[in-house]
């Protein structure tokens, strides 16, 4: 120890009622008491213990629980006698909307999810154009439902997500509003279509 | 008895606390740009170096290992001196391990912002730096045990155990977690591949935050506050029982990165139990710091250091009582891959790590530089500022995490996704992004008043390079154990056979999960339809891999109907054989990409819309938070390591056609060749071997192969 006045000199505070149980050890000043672990702690250990041996034996030696892939059948199962099965609905006999409240939902799916690719106005870009009279995937509401809800080979995504609902009326405006406005740019692709 | 006189060596003790100071605002810094980058994308300034990918790695290594680890290190050569009464065992290795650890660090921020990692969180770091980090481990080992066999105090205090077990642990899950086969000086692929490389890079992963997140700090806690605080250690009996059972239980715990993922059902329940069995030694630490305080709690209201102490154990209960919920499978499926790892992440690190570390500071420095602390009050504002920055920046991230989990799952009334557009999940919690990104300001500011205070501290005091002390020589040549002994007693006099029984109590939990995972074929079961990567999708691969674009995207669709509704069929373990290393990701801010090649799917996008969207991510996904990658376009693959790589991939199993490497570069072109033409198509002009060529390859190939039939 120096005589440096400024030296901070550690201090160890004894307390009497606290201290009854000191032991003799001395590390650089640290003194420990010869207190036993809390009791409570040592209950939180051994049930988390038997916890876990119990979750063993549930899932692996009494085989009761789920697999994670049993898991996902019993969530597909509750969601199809919720819902019905979606991949069934065959989007086929879908027929145009016309009302305007029907439009202005699909034109606002359009500006949401379409212009990236297909552009503001139909024109075209990554995606084909929607303007023109050459339609790579057929130009009637089933053939254009079924090409946004399942995408296409060229890159066209799957909106399935978005329900029958949107899709259907996505399709209409796309075939009232767009087709046959022929925006000039993306060129013609596909096969006419009347 | 006879007293020798030895004298500290306190001028290494002032180079780490100078790195720990100087790395960590470098570390605060980088934490605080990555979290702007992710409220406002512009931050990402549409540089190859400066893009969230880099910048996470960069902030999450600087804080580990620079800050964290200087702190460590200070710390334990400050403390193991006066615990062991000598001088450390040798000048020549303390330097080493300060000189090779800055040298590490500065190779690790060169390199991970150059884009060169190997896509292993928390071990990016390359095959060289990755041996520097060996050797430079195993001298701060050997000078550790050396001083403690040259030590003149018969017994080793509990801190010591903490820090043996760090070094023990760290070596081990360091080496066994960076086997890699290096191609070139600057690319390496793991040894393990898929559900196996996850399942030894989690066991790390998970045992990093053990070994050099929590037991060197527990170590430090038990010299530091009771110091601090001038009272005795609440229970030593507490002490031994909570040490072992956390060094043993620990290893064990790593697979609860992994629930609901590829991956066997024993290994997943054997990190949900082991992390329950975790809540009860880690607390142990917690009640031993807490009760150590009685009859100092008056002093704890004008005392910065021990205020930071009080916060920081705080901090680790309730981390190490979080962490243990949130092993639970059903807390799991929410808190993983959202933000709540996040914030679970950050009270850890900026309370525990941070807090102890400032204590720690405020308690060295004044003593070192024998003076008084230059300003309480500004510790004390320091205190506030770290505390409520840590809670600004948590609980948003808590918020947006449910938000987002409940976003993701929810149906409409139809039984179709609510949200079908992951982007509006996002958008919707940018809001907390900022507040996070304030939370961390708050924090930064408070360690730049540190950093002042500490240096007026420093200007005013006087600083003695050699301490003198005295101490009676030790007499321990009683080797067998007394009768009067406990046989702990005996052991702590005894450090090699202490190591030994460390090391024995930690490498049980590692060798049940790692060995049957790597060398039992029936837990990796194959699928026939899965083929090895061509030479072009191993390239993207490579530059998705060094980009970073795991820290935002997961390729791991876990077994819920609301995953495999927004992405596709869930991940099968026998998907993932060829990846070296496994890109399952941790936190999903961008979608999941596993299922991006499936042609049809939810996910698919052409190779138009992925070159419109790498070039300004804006212009396709109105909001988005994705950086641009505008030099993809114009940068070409190194085909000149193609052919390596792919022999690489061939020792390591991939089974390439013998010879394969000399075709690689053709093939590699040839499919270039038709992206290229097939963006030709939408005007687009690239050259067959363009990065941007290559990364579209990669994303058209994933989930491909499992969509085929059998
Ligand atoms: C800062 C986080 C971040 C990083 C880093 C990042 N992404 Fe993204 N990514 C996003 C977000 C958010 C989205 C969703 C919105 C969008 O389409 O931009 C996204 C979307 C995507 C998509 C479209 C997915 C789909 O089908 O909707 C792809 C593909 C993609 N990212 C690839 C990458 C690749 C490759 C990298 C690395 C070069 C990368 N990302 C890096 C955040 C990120």
């Amino acid at each position: 120890m120096t005589n440096d006045q400024n030296h901070i000199q550690d201090e160890y505070f004894h307390d009497e009622n606290l201290d009854k149980k000191l032991m003799d050890h001395d590390y650089d000043g640290i003194k420990e008491l010869d207190n036993p672990a809390p009791a409570w702690i040592m209950a939180i250990f051994y049930i988390t213990i038997f916890f876990s041996v119990m979750y063993g034996a549930y899932y692996f030696w009494f085989s009761q629980g789920p697999t994670q892939d049993q898991e996902y059948l019993a969530e597909v199962n509750e969601y199809n006698t919720k819902f019905g099965q979606k991949e069934n609905n065959a989007p086929e006999a879908l027929t145009i909307l016309t009302n305007e409240a029907d439009i202005a939902e699909g034109m606002a799916f359009y500006q949401a999810n379409c212009v990236a690719c297909h552009g503001a106005n139909g024109e075209g870009g990554v995606g084909s154009n929607l303007t023109d009279a050459n339609w790579i995937h057929g130009c009637d509401i089933a053939s254009v439902a079924k090409i946004v809800k399942d995408g296409g080979p060229n890159g066209m995504m799957s909106y399935k997500q978005h329900g029958d609902k949107k899709i259907q009326q996505v399709a209409s405006y796309v075939l009232t509003k767009l087709k046959g406005t022929n925006k000039p740019g993306k060129e013609l692709q596909g096969e006419a279509c009347q | 008895m006879e007293l020798q006189k030895y004298y500290y060596d306190n001028k290494i003790v002032k180079c780490f606390i100078l790195a720990t100071i100087i790395w960590g605002v470098v570390g605060v810094l980088v934490g605080l740009i990555a979290a702007l980058q992710l409220a406002w994308p512009m931050f990402n300034f549409d540089t190859e170096f400066l893009t969230f990918g880099r910048v996470r790695p960069v902030h999450t290594n600087a804080i580990i290992f620079a800050f964290v680890g200087n702190a460590i290190f200070a710390g334990v050569y400050y403390s193991m001196q006066k615990l062991l009464k000598t001088r450390m065992f040798s000048d020549v290795l303390s330097k080493i391990n300060f000189w090779g650890w800055q040298l590490i660090i500065v190779a690790a921020a060169v390199t991970l912002l150059s884009g060169i990692s190997t896509g292993k969180e928390y071990a990016e770091l390359e095959w060289w730096i990755d041996i520097m980090i060996a050797v430079v481990w195993v001298v701060f080992g050997w000078n550790m045990i050396g001083t403690m066999i040259v030590r003149r105090e018969k017994h080793i205090y509990a801190a010591i155990w903490w820090y043996v077990a760090t070094f023990i642990g760290v070596a081990v899950l360091h080496v066994v977690n960076s086997f890699e086969l290096p191609v070139t000086f600057l690319k390496s692929y793991s040894l393990y591949a898929g559900a196996q490389d996850a399942v030894v890079q989690w066991w790390y992963g998970h045992n990093a935050v053990a070994f050099f997140l929590t037991t060197p700090f527990l170590g430090l806690m038990y010299y530091y506050l009771p110091k601090a605080a001038g009272r005795p250690i609440y229970s030593y009996k507490l002490s031994i029982i909570h040490f072992w059972a956390l060094i043993f239980i620990y290893m064990w715990a790593g697979p609860h990165h992994l629930l609901y993922q590829a991956l066997p059902d024993w290994a997943q329940a054997l990190g949900v139990t082991f992390s329950i069995m975790l809540l009860a030694p880690s607390w142990g630490g917690m009640i031993n710091g807490l009760l150590t305080l009685r009859g100092a709690w008056d002093r704890v209201r004008d005392s910065a250091t021990l205020k930071f102490m009080v916060v920081a154990v705080t901090a680790y209960g309730m981390s190490t009582f979080e962490g243990p919920m949130m092993s639970l499978k059903n807390v799991n499926m929410i808190s993983h891959f959202s933000d709540w790892t996040i914030a679970h992440v950050h009270i850890g690190g900026m309370g525990w790590n941070g807090g102890l570390t400032f204590g720690m500071l405020y308690f060295m420095i004044p003593r070192l530089w024998k003076t008084k602390l230059f300003s309480e009050k500004l510790a004390n504002t320091h205190f506030w500022l770290a505390t409520l920055g840590m809670l600004i920046y948590a609980i948003p991230l808590y918020w947006a995490a449910i938000t987002q989990w409940l976003m993701w799952r929810e149906y409409s009334p139809e039984g179709y996704l609510a949200y079908p557009n992951f982007l509006s999940t996002v958008t919707q919690i940018l809001p907390m992004y900022m507040f996070r990104s304030l939370g961390g300001l708050l924090f930064l500011i408070g360690f730049l008043l540190m950093v002042y205070n500490l240096y007026k501290t420093m200007a005013a005091g006087t600083f003695t390079n050699e301490e003198e002390a005295q101490a009676p020589v030790l007499d321990n040549s009683q080797s067998r154990k007394d009768a009067r002994e406990t046989q702990h007693r005996w052991i702590e006099r005894k450090p090699v056979w202490f190591s030994i029984a460390a090391f024995i109590a930690l490498a049980i939990g590692g060798a049940v999960e790692i060995i049957p995972m790597v060398f039992v074929k029936s837990n990796v079961p194959t699928i026939s339809t899965v083929t090895p990567y061509t030479p072009l999708e191993l390239e993207g691969r490579d530059i998705y891999v060094s980009e970073g674009c795991y820290t935002c995207h997961s390729q791991m669709v876990r077994p819920f109907r609301w995953e495999t509704d927004r992405y596709g069929e869930y991940s099968k373990i026998g998907e993932f054989v060829y990846d070296h290393p496994f890109q399952w990701g941790s936190r999903r801010t961008g979608p999941d990409l596993a299922r991006t090649g499936v042609v049809g799917g939810p996910m698919y996008k052409n190779a138009a819309w992925h070159y419109k969207h790498f070039e300004n991510a804006q212009s396709v996904s109105d909001g988005t938070i994705m950086p641009n990658y505008p030099w993809f376009a114009e940068q070409t693959v190194n085909t000149e390591v193609t052919p390596a790589k792919i022999r690489a991939m061939q020792t390591l199993g991939v089974p390439y056609p013998e010879g394969y490497d000399t075709k690689a570069v053709a093939d590699l072109m040839a499919q270039g060749q038709t992206i290229a033409d097939e963006l030709k198509q939408n005007n687009i002009d690239v050259v067959p071997n363009a990065k941007v060529v290559a990364v579209i390859a990669y994303l058209h190939k994933l989930g491909r192969d499992i969509s085929k039939k059998e």
